[in-house]
């Protein structure tokens, strides 16, 4: 049986669609689509497998290789490719209409390095930084100067998330302000975020400790040279 | 019955060119669930050119098993799409 089974002309062909899966999976960048072409790649070589006469190697590699591997994977990479960015409650972030151009803006640009920005609330500032010393969350997202709240730059935001260069209507400068404690992340930030949207600074510059006093006017002073460079 | 085999050999080129093409990551899961299926039926397909009922079995296996496998994988990212569209 095995012996003209071997000699088999298909058996050459079905061979070739091995290396072909596995070339569509290394060339993947996106964690979630390597995972669906993983799963082609397991489907392919149980198959081949299962011609080839390895009939126990074919089930393990379907129930263990395909199934369980793909799963644990998908939970692996759900819980790790995640910001969590510090908010206060007391800001309404998700129903403020003012939050969701630059919301919007930052899942743009967490998307395209397959991260995905998960906020969490908290209920004042000594714990949001708290939180960010304990590193709870990768970054804290802050409005200074309660005085601003009338001036928000709405129609520059509103349509320019999109564009490079959004236009500032009345203030060059946005009332938020990230602070973050990841280096690459304060990298991405810095280079792609335009400083009309928000202002960025690292966790550990001048000046950030007084944030926990709930002093915010000295974040605001030492904060705006760090945009100037961009 | 290896020229029914290479008809679904071709067929199986179809979902893979898909899934390499296409971007939406539904799409490639349903191209993933195009090439499970066809990939057990080939298995189930060879076992009875070959008279092999232990190949059967194990067709009949991974043709459930892929099925599954599919399902959780599809949960994970339709939840995962809900979490990213909350706000």
């Amino acid at each position: 049986m095995s012996h003209s089974a071997i000699t088999d002309s298909y058996i050459y062909v079905i061979m070739a669609l091995l290396p072909l899966a596995a070339l569509m999976l290394v060339i993947q960048t996106s964690p979630y689509q390597a995972l669906v072409i993983r799963g082609i790649l397991g489907a392919v070589a149980a198959l081949i497998y299962a011609v080839l006469g390895g009939a126990d190697v074919a089930l393990t590699e379907a129930l263990v290789g395909t199934m369980l591997a793909i799963t644990l994977y998908a939970v692996a990479v759900r819980s790790s490719l995640v910001m969590r960015l510090g908010v206060l409650s007391g800001e309404e972030v998700r129903k403020n209409l003012h939050w969701r151009p630059l919301l919007t803006y930052l899942r743009a640009l967490l998307n395209r390095y397959h991260l995905r920005l998960e906020l969490v609330t908290y209920d004042d500032v000594e714990t949001l930084h708290q939180a960010l010393k304990t590193k709870d969350v990768h970054g804290t997202c802050v409005v200074f100067g309660p005085t601003e709240a009338g001036h928000y730059p709405d129609e520059a935001l509103s349509d320019g998330h999109g564009s490079p260069n959004p236009v500032p209507v009345d203030t060059p400068e946005s009332p938020y302000l990230i602070t973050l404690r990841v280096p690459r992340l304060y990298e991405i930030f810095t280079t792609e975020l335009p400083p009309v949207m928000a202002q960025v600074q690292a966790l550990g510059d001048d000046g950030l400790d007084d944030l926990g006093t709930g002093d915010l006017q000295p974040v605001l002073a030492d904060a705006s040279p760090l945009t100037e460079d961009d | 019955m290896t020229a029914v085999l290479m008809a679904m050999i071709a067929a199986l080129l179809i979902p893979m060119v898909e899934a390499f093409q296409d971007e939406d990551i539904w799409q490639r899961m349903l191209a993933f669930a195009s090439i499970a299926t066809k990939t057990s039926v080939m298995i189930l397909v060879v076992s009875v050119m070959r008279d092999d009922w232990m190949i059967g079995v194990v067709g009949v296996l991974i043709l459930s098993v892929g099925n599954a496998a599919l399902m959780l994988l599809a949960h994970v990212i339709r939840r995962l799409s809900e979490v990213m569209e909350e706000y």
